[in-house]
């Protein structure tokens, strides 16, 4: 059985009812499952499909197919680095590169402590600081390797 | 109806049509690869691009509906420039491993490349290396460089065997077709993939690696393994250009055919062919003393023949006992049920069939052989098996046995063979039973006649000879033309019937059910 909180039980079932067909929550009872377990376990995949009436095929193929759904866990601070075209232009790379150096690690990666996942990401939508990236749900922009460092030292 | 032009003709077509429809109906193709008749559109190789009169931008064949005057060109410039490039698309990650491939020589990518494409490609980077040899399930293997993601197989194992093991994981250029772990493609229509995958993406285990497929020749058949006998194509390669060859037939496809089996067959049947080779019988066999000695077809008939004579002029002929199965066609029954229950009366007519397996509620049905409902039509009155009272001694026991699939049968006919003076055994097969009859003759299968049968649904099928038949085996239409005339009870009759098609001729003058079917 999944290892839920009450309070997410309770909206996911919330959640299917209010749907004609219960298989349209399906984003929305993963986003509820990722938010508690910070990604979405095999079991859970298994879980969902039989909650919502579905293959476990099919909730897998959702899952890949959004980059945000994550099947493995993640650091304590995801840092998700812009490389599009506006961040790029602005020096995305050199940004990247400088995180790649700093913490050890490729993109897709995490650092042995657990603390830091670094992966790149499509545009972030806030070009107007470009280079960008986001910790978590936080946004920084116009960053340098100074700002790197200062933003980093400030997390806990 | 609606009127179109397509290429400068004009035609009438069927409202509701798509495009692609339409201009198969008028025997234009246009290429496509995802687009499969079984399913509906899904718009995802982008090969069938067509020019519409009027509309800014090229449409998608497979899935714009026709319209009242509409004027469309399947081989304009533009058209044909278009083709090009989506092929350029398909073939950017597309290893060009055909020398190895199961595919080549059928594969439909191949194809319109030779007839749309030969451009250098444009792409100076390297090709995505992924996964080539994942096994989805036990019959079949995905290369994923050879993938174009037509997803046929994902919606064939979606909509038609409602399984759904199969999936799109990922996206964009890392999207693979793959099943959730623990649950691979397991299902019994499996082999049907490989056969719907139009590159060589999906390869059948069983046939991989064996031969090229060019050397392939293909017999249209039915498939005898049960009572919805599919339409099969039976690929068989004929030696050359490799004389020594160990094997003769090498798959069984699905033959298209609405009305019984659409495009698919079960595994049960794709799988099951070995039987068409292995331990065949090939000579006709003696036994005398105990000695089993290799005797000759007409002299061993004639035999027969007289030993029934006798019976038939002593007025004894419920001392003769036939066995029949109901692989037999149309043709063979109806001459048995001419001879042995109307020529000859009171002769002991048994029916021993291979024992009944598990049906799927689709295509595969319990009984395993593919002519019970023609036996039941035609009239032939088989005893119950084992028989209500006991029989008595048999002077003469003639068997036609049938046995592919295990040994299930024989106890049932050695309890008969214990009861009988003389017998003959007509086998397509090599069998223990062998050494208990006098004499032996080897007889074809199915593959290897041409007749009809009806199945299930009563649905009556004719097939071709597809295979050519081992050794000496005769088909159980001679044999029993032979016997007919041999007894020259009804001579004339027998003689007119030279052809299956003359058989078949007078069994749908003598019942009505095969009446009008052509």
């Amino acid at each position: 059985m999944m290892d839920l909180s009450p309070e997410t039980r309770k909206k996911i079932t919330q959640l299917t009812a209010k749907y004609p067909q219960k298989q349209a929550a399906l984003l929305p009872v993963l986003h509820l499952i990722q938010n508690e377990m910070g990604y979405i376990p095999q079991e859970a995949e298994i879980w969902v499909a039989e909650l919502l009436g579905l293959q476990p095929v099919r909730v897998k193929e959702v899952i890949t197919f959004y980059t945000m759904f994550l099947e493995k866990p993640i650091g304590r601070y995801h840092l998700q680095v812009c490389t599009n075209l506006s961040c790029t232009l602005a020096g995305a790379e050199h940004i990247l590169n400088y995180l790649i150096k700093k913490l050890g690690i490729k993109p897709g990666e995490t650092t042995a402590d657990g603390r830091f996942t670094l992966t790149t990401v499509e545009c972030l939508g806030a070009c107007e600081q470009a280079p960008c990236m986001m910790i978590n749900f936080d946004y920084y922009g116009n960053l340098t390797p100074e700002k790197i460092d200062e933003i980093l030292d400030g997390l806990e | 109806m609606v009127k179109i032009t397509i290429d400068g003709r004009q035609v009438e077509v069927k409202e509701g049509m798509t495009i692609l429809q339409a201009a198969e109906s008028i025997g234009i193709e246009i290429p496509h690869l995802c687009f499969h008749p079984a399913f509906p559109p899904e718009g995802s190789c982008r090969l069938c691009l067509v020019e519409i009169e009027g509309r800014p931008k090229l449409e998608l064949a497979c899935s714009t509906i026709v319209q009242e005057g509409m004027t469309i060109s399947t081989q304009s410039e533009t058209v044909r420039q278009a083709r090009r490039s989506v092929l350029e698309f398909l073939l950017a990650e597309h290893p060009l491993d055909c020398p190895i491939c199961d595919k080549a020589g059928n594969c439909q990518l191949q194809d319109y490349y030779q007839e749309y494409g030969l451009f250098d490609s444009q792409f100076k980077e390297n090709k995505e290396r992924k996964s080539k040899k994942v096994a989805l399930g036990k019959n079949l293997i995905l290369d994923r460089e050879r993938c174009i993601l037509c997803t046929r197989c994902v919606r064939f194992l979606k909509e038609i065997t409602r399984t759904g093991e199969l999936g799109v994981f990922q996206r964009g250029l890392r999207s693979e077709i793959d099943y959730f772990p623990g649950q691979p493609v397991d299902n019994n229509y499996s082999g049907n993939l490989a056969e719907l995958c139009p590159v060589g993406a999906i390869t059948d285990k069983d046939f991989r690696f064996q031969t090229r497929s060019w050397f392939l020749q293909s017999g249209p058949s039915i498939c005898p393994h049960c009572s919805r006998a599919c339409s099969i194509y039976i690929d068989y390669h004929v030696g050359f250009p490799r004389v020594e060859l160990d094997k003769y037939v090498y798959r069984i496809r699905a033959r298209e055919n609405p009305e019984i089996n659409d495009y698919w067959i079960c595994d049960f049947g794709r799988y099951n062919y070995a039987y068409l080779e292995k331990k065949r019988a090939t000579k006709v066999l003696v036994r005398e003393n105990g000695q089993a000695q290799e005797g000759d077809w007409d002299s061993q008939i004639e035999r027969l023949v007289k030993k029934i004579k006798e019976f038939y002029l002593k007025k004894k002929t419920n001392r003769i006992g036939l066995v029949l199965h109901s692989a037999l066609t149309n043709e063979e029954l109806y001459l048995a049920k001419k001879i042995f229950q109307e020529d000859l009366p009171e002769v002991n007519i048994f029916l021993i069939d291979p024992p009944e397996g598990e049906g799927d509620n689709w295509l595969l049905t319990p009984s395993r052989t593919p002519n019970l409902k023609g036996l039941e039509l035609i009239g032939l009155q088989p005893q119950k098996f084992p028989p209500e009272k006991p029989l008595t001694e048999l002077e003469i026991l003639i068997i036609f046995a049938y046995l592919p699939h295990g040994e299930d049968q024989y106890n049932q006919l050695r309890s008969l063979l214990e009861k009988s003076h003389f017998s003959v055994l007509f086998t397509a097969h090599q069998t223990a039973l062998m050494n208990q009859v006098d004499v032996v003759f080897p007889t074809t299968l199915l593959a290897e006649k041409e007749g009809s049968v009806v199945n299930v649904e009563e649905k009556l099928q004719k097939f071709p000879a597809a295979l050519t038949p081992p050794g000496t085996a005769r088909s159980e239409r001679e044999i029993l033309l032979t016997l007919g005339r041999g007894l020259g009870i009804n001579f004339s009759f027998y003689r007119q019937l030279k052809t299956p098609a003359a058989v078949f001729d007078q069994l749908s003058q003598d019942i009505s059910y095969f009446r009008g079917s052509k």
